[in-house]
C-alpha cells in the first residue's frame, strides 16, 4: 500500500469514527449508543490493521486483534448484559437536551481541527487527519460523560473517550510498544469491571443511580 | 565470586517459596542467604582494594538495564545486614512459635515470606548498580517490613502503626523518586555510572536541591528527628527479630543511601561538597541523638525504648557522616580527619547493628516468656532468665558506650573526629562542632542512665506481676542467636583493629583518600589511636584489649578480695522495711527512676500527668493514688498535629463547597481540558 492510499483510508475511517461519535451523542436509547460504540471500536481495529499492513509492524496486528475482541465484542456484550440485568428504562436521560449537546459537539470538533492546525510540525509526522479526530473523540467522550445522567451512558462515554486516545496514539506513533498498548487495554477492562460492579451494587443495595450520589454529601 | 553472589540471590529467591512449607525451612533459607551475603561481602572487603563485583541482571524492562554491583561501601553494608540477619534467622522460628503459638499456618507463611523478601530486598538495595533496581528493592523492603509490622498481633494499635509507617515511608520514597528521576532523565540511563557522569554537569543549585530531596527521603527511612514519628510505633509492633532487623539494619540502608548520594553520585569532581550539606546533616544528627535518648528515657515499653535509642544512634552515625562531609577536601592534612569521621560513622553502623540487634532479641525473649512489654510489670527476671539477662546487660553496656565493648570504640572515634575537626574551624563553626561533641557526651551519659533503668527495672528486684514471676529461660536457639550478636559486640570492642581493615575499602573508595587503617592506628588488634595530631604523638591512644584485660583483672581482684575478707559469719534475714513485709511495690519503678531527668528536661517533654487520690472520709487517710504520666513528643505536637489540623480544615472547606454532582465534576474536567488546550495548544504557530 502506498502512503497516500493509507492516508485516504485513515481519513475515511476518521470520518466514520466521528460519525459513530455523533451517533452516540444523538442516541435516544442506551442500546443504540452501545451499538455505536461497538462499531467505533470495530473501526479502530480496522484502522489498526490498515496501519499494520502499511508499516509492517506486527505488534499492531496483535493490538488490532485485541481491540476487536475486547472492545468491539466483549465490552458491548457486558454493557448489554448490565442493561438487561438492571432492567432500567431504555431511554437515555440527558442532563442537558440532546440537541444542545450536539451543538456543543460541533463546537468541540471545530476546535480540535483548529487546534491541530496549529501543531504544524507534529502533524507532518501523522497519518492524515488522525490527530484532530482523536482529540475530538476524546473530548466528545468526556462530553457524553458530563451530559448523561445514568452510569451506563457514562460508561459508554468513557469507552468512546478511550477509543479516541487509542486512535490518536496508534496513528501518531505508528504503533506504541506492545506492552503499553496492552496496559491501556487492561486499564479499560479493569475500569469496565469496577464500574459494572459499582453500578450493580449501588442499584441492588440502595436502588439509586450514580446521578443520585450527591445525596451522600455531608 | 559473581557465581557465589548469584547463589546468594538464588537462595533468597528459593526462600520466598519454601516459606510456605514451614517456619524452619524459611528461616534456614534466610540463614543460608545471610551466610552467602557474609561471604560475598568479606570477599570484597578483604580482597584487592578497589575491586567491584558487577553482575548484570536479566532484562525485565525494555528501557533499562539492571545490574548489581558490589563495591567497598556496598559490601560493608551487606556485611552489616548479613551479621544481623544470621542472628535473626537463628532466633526467629523459636520466637514465632513461642510468642504466638496459636498463629495459623497462613500467618506464619506470610511472616516467613515477608522476612525473606525483606532480607533479600535490603541486601539488594545495597548492591544495586542502577537506580531502577535500587528503587524497586527499596520499595520491596518497605512493603515487606509493613507486612511484618502488621502481622504480629491483630489489634488496632499495630494496624495504625503500620499505616503511619506506610505513609511516612512512601512520602520518603516519593522524594527519592524525584531525586533519582531528575538524575536519570539527565543521564538517559539508569545505571549509577551514567548517573555519576550526568551529575558531573549539574550546577550547584540543582545539585544541592537534589541532595536535599534525597536526604529527606533517606532521613524519613532512617527515622531522623523530626521524621521519626513512625519509628517508635512501627518497630515495637513487629516480631522481635524483625524489630532487630528494622532497627539494626533497615535504618542503616538509609545511611547507605545518604553516603552513596553525597560522596558518590552527587559529589562534585574536585571541589569539596557544598557546606550546607554537611552542616545540615551534622545539626540533624545532633538533634536526633539528644532528642532520641531523651524520649527513650521516658519510655516504659521495653521495645519502644529501644526504638527511640535507634533514633539516637542514627543521630550519632549522622554526626560522623556530617562531619566527614564538612571536612572532605577542605582540610590541609591530606583528608585524614574526614576519613576518621567516616570511619567512626561506619564503625558505629556495624556496632549499632550488633548491640541493638542483641537488645531487641533479648527484649523479644522477655516478651515471649512474659507477654508483657511494659517494664513496670516486669522485674526480677535476672534469676529466672539468666542468659537473657546477661546478654541484655552486655548489649546495654555496649550501647551506653562503656569500655571495653564496641559502642565505646565508635563513639570515642566520633569524639576524636569532632574535637579534631573543631580545631580546623574558627568562630561559630568551630564552636558548633564543639557543641555537637558536648551533646554527644550528654547523649552517652543519658543512654547509660536509660539502660541502668531498663536493665534494673526489668531484670533486678522482685517480680511485680505473675507474668514476670512465672517466666522461664528462652529456648536455646533464641539464646544462640543472641550469643552470636553478643560475640560480635565483644569482638568489635576488644579487637577493633581487625574491624579497621574491613573499613579500608569503603572509606578509601568514598573519599578517594587514605583508608581507615592508615589514619586510625590500630596496631594488630591492640592499640587504637587516631593519628590526628601533627606531631604524631599518641596522646589519645587507647588499647581496647588492655582496657578489657585491666577490667577483667580489676573484677577478679575485687572478687578475690571479697572472698578473702569474708570472715564474719553470714546471717540471712528479710530486708527491714519498718515493720511491713516487703513487696515488689517497694522497688524503684521505671517512672520514678526517670523522674529527675523528667524534671530537668520538662520543657522538651510536654509533660502531662494526672494524680487522683482516693481518700476515706477525711483527706488525711489516703486509700489509693492513681498516677498517670505521659510524655508528648515535641515533633508530634508541634509539627504533625498542626499539619493534621491544617489538612482536616482544608478538607472541611472543600466539602462545604463541593456539590457532589458527578456531572458537574466531569464537566469541570472537560472545561479545564478545553481551556488548557486553547491556552497551550494554539501557542506557537
Amino acid at each position: 500500500m502506498n502512503p497516500e492510499t493509507v492516508q485516504t483510508i485513515i481519513d475515511d475511517l476518521g470520518a466514520l469514527l466521528l460519525f459513530t461519535m455523533i451517533l452516540i451523542i444523538a442516541a435516544r436509547q442506551i442500546s443504540h449508543a452501545i451499538h455505536a460504540v461497538a462499531a467505533q471500536s470495530l473501526l479502530i481495529a480496522i484502522a489498526g490493521a490498515v496501519l499494520a499492513t502499511a508499516t509492517g509492524n506486527e505488534d499492531l496486528w496483535v493490538i488490532a486483534g485485541v481491540t476487536l475482541a475486547i472492545k468491539a465484542i466483549v465490552l458491548p456484550w457486558v454493557l448489554h448484559w448490565v442493561v438487561r440485568r438492571l432492567n432500567v428504562r431504555r431511554e437515555i436521560e440527558p442532563v442537558i437536551a440532546i440537541s444542545a449537546t450536539l451543538a456543543l459537539a460541533v463546537g468541540v470538533v471545530v476546535m480540535s481541527f483548529h487546534l491541530s492546525a496549529s501543531l504544524g510540525p507534529v502533524r507532518q509526522a501523522i497519518t492524515g487527519n488522525a490527530l484532530p479526530v482523536g482529540i475530538a473523540l476524546t473530548l466528545l467522550g468526556v462530553l457524553v460523560m458530563a451530559t448523561r445522567k445514568t452510569a451506563l451512558t457514562q460508561m459508554v462515554g468513557l469507552f468512546a473517550s478511550e477509543n479516541g486516545i487509542f486512535f490518536t496514539a496508534m496513528a501518531v506513533t505508528q504503533g506504541m510498544p506492545l506492552i503499553i498498548e496492552i496496559g491501556v487495554i487492561l486499564d479499560v477492562i479493569l475500569a469496565a469491571l469496577v464500574m459494572t460492579i459499582m453500578v450493580l451494587r449501588v442499584r441492588s443495595t440502595v436502588d439509586a443511580d450514580i446521578a443520585d450520589l450527591d445525596r451522600l454529601r455531608g | 565470586m559473581a557465581a557465589c553472589y548469584g547463589a546468594g540471590a538464588l537462595s533468597s529467591l528459593l526462600a520466598w517459596w519454601s516459606g510456605r512449607l514451614a517456619l524452619g525451612v524459611g528461616h534456614l533459607a534466610a540463614l543460608a542467604g545471610a551466610v552467602v551475603g557474609l561471604g560475598v561481602s568479606l570477599g570484597v572487603l578483604l580482597g584487592d582494594p578497589g575491586r567491584t563485583l558487577t553482575q548484570p541482571l536479566p532484562v525485565v524492562f525494555p528501557f533499562a538495564r539492571l545490574s548489581l554491583s558490589v563495591d567497598g561501601l556496598s559490601a560493608y553494608f551487606l556485611l552489616v545486614i548479613s551479621l544481623v540477619a544470621v542472628a535473626a534467622s537463628i532466633y526467629g522460628p523459636a520466637y514465632l512459635r513461642a510468642h504466638s503459638p496459636d498463629a495459623g499456618p497462613a500467618r506464619q507463611a506470610a511472616q516467613v515470606v515477608a522476612l525473606n523478601v525483606f532480607l533479600g530486598c535490603m541486601a539488594f538495595v545495597c548492591c544495586a548498580g542502577d537506580a531502577l533496581s535500587f528503587l524497586l528493592c527499596w520499595e520491596g523492603m518497605t512493603l515487606a517490613s509493613y507486612v511484618l509490622v502488621v502481622s504480629d498481633d491483630r489489634d488496632g494499635e499495630n494496624a495504625r502503626a503500620g499505616l503511619l509507617y506506610m505513609v511516612m515511608a512512601h512520602g520518603g520514597t516519593a522524594l527519592l523518586l524525584v531525586a533519582f528521576l531528575a538524575l536519570t532523565e539527565r543521564a538517559g540511563a539508569f545505571d549509577f555510572t551514567a548517573l555519576r557522569v550526568a551529575a558531573g554537569g549539574l550546577d550547584s543549585a540543582t545539585r544541592t536541591t537534589l541532595f536535599f530531596l534525597a536526604l529527606g527521603g533517606f532521613a524519613t527511612k532512617a527515622g531522623v528527628v523530626p521524621l521519626h514519628v513512625w519509628l517508635p510505633r512501627a518497630h515495637p509492633a513487629a516480631p522481635s527479630h524483625v524489630s532487630a532487623l528494622m532497627s539494626g539494619v533497615m535504618l542503616k540502608v538509609a545511611i547507605y543511601g545518604i553516603l552513596r548520594f553525597a560522596f558518590d553520585l552527587l559529589a562534585p569532581a574536585v571541589e569539596p561538597l557544598p557546606s550546607s550539606w554537611g552542616w545540615t546533616v551534622l545539626v540533624v544528627g545532633t538533634t536526633s541523638a539528644v532528642l532520641g535518648v531523651l524520649y527513650a528515657l521516658q519510655q516504659h515499653d521495653l521495645k519502644r525504648l529501644l526504638a527511640f535509642h535507634s533514633v539516637e544512634n542514627i543521630g550519632i552515625i549522622l554526626i560522623g557522616v556530617g562531619l566527614a562531609m564538612i571536612l572532605w577536601r577542605r582540610e590541609i592534612a591530606g583528608g585524614a580527619l574526614a576519613t576518621v569521621a567516616l570511619t567512626a560513622a561506619l564503625l558505629h553502623t556495624v556496632n549499632h547493628a550488633a548491640f541493638k540487634g542483641l537488645l531487641f532479641l533479648a527484649a523479644g525473649s522477655v516478651l515471649c516468656r512474659t507477654h508483657v512489654r511494659n517494664m513496670e510489670e516486669l522485674g526480677g527476671l535476672a534469676r529466672r532468665m539468666p542468659w537473657t539477662a546477661g546478654l541484655f546487660l552486655l548489649g546495654a553496656i555496649a550501647i551506653s558506650a562503656l569500655p571495653p565493648l564496641n559502642g565505646f570504640v565508635s563513639e570515642w572515634l566520633t569524639f576524636q573526629a569532632l574535637l579534631g575537626g573543631a580545631s580546623h574551624f574558627r568562630g561559630p563553626a568551630g564552636l558548633s562542632i564543639v557543641f555537637s561533641a558536648a551533646m554527644l557526651a550528654l547523649t552517652g551519659g543519658l543512654a547509660a542512665a536509660c539502660f541502668a533503668k531498663a536493665f534494673g527495672v526489668t531484670f533486678l528486684g522482685r517480680p511485680r506481676t505473675p507474668h514476670a514471676e512465672h517466666a522461664t529461660e528462652a529456648p536455646p536457639s533464641m539464646i544462640a542467636g543472641m550469643v552470636w550478636l553478643g560475640a560480635v559486640c565483644v569482638a568489635l570492642g576488644v579487637a577493633p583493629g581487625y574491624a579497621m581493615r574491613l573499613l579500608d575499602a569503603p572509606t578509601a573508595e568514598l573519599l578517594h583518600g587514605p583508608g581507615a587503617s592508615a589514619v586510625v592506628t590500630a596496631r594488630g588488634p591492640l592499640v587504637l589511636s587516631a593519628a590526628l595530631t601533627p606531631s604524631g604523638t599518641n596522646a589519645t591512644a587507647i588499647s581496647m584489649t588492655v582496657v578489657a584485660a585491666l577490667l577483667i583483672a580489676l573484677t577478679a581482684m575485687a572478687w578475690v578480695l571479697r572472698r578473702g575478707l569474708r570472715r564474719a559469719p553470714q546471717r540471712g534475714a528479710p530486708t527491714w522495711t519498718c515493720g511491713m513485709s516487703p513487696t515488689a511495690r517497694f522497688d524503684y519503678t521505671a517512672t520514678a527512676f526517670a523522674k529527675p531527668l523528667r524534671l530537668i528536661f520538662a520543657t522538651l517533654y510536654h509533660l502531662r500527668r494526672e494524680v487522683i487520690r482516693e481518700t476515706a472520709g477525711t483527706p488525711y487517710v489516703v486509700r489509693r493514688i492513681h498516677y498517670t504520666g505521659e510524655v508528648m513528643d515535641l515533633a508530634e505536637t508541634q509539627i504533625y498535629h498542626r499539619v493534621e489540623r491544617g489538612i482536616s480544615g482544608l478538607s472541611q472547606a472543600i466539602r462545604a463547597r463541593s456539590t457532589g454532582r458527578i456531572h458537574g465534576y466531569i464537566a469541570f474536567v472537560l472545561g479545564a481540558l478545553f481551556v488548557a488546550l486553547l491556552l497551550f495548544g494554539v501557542g506557537p504557530r
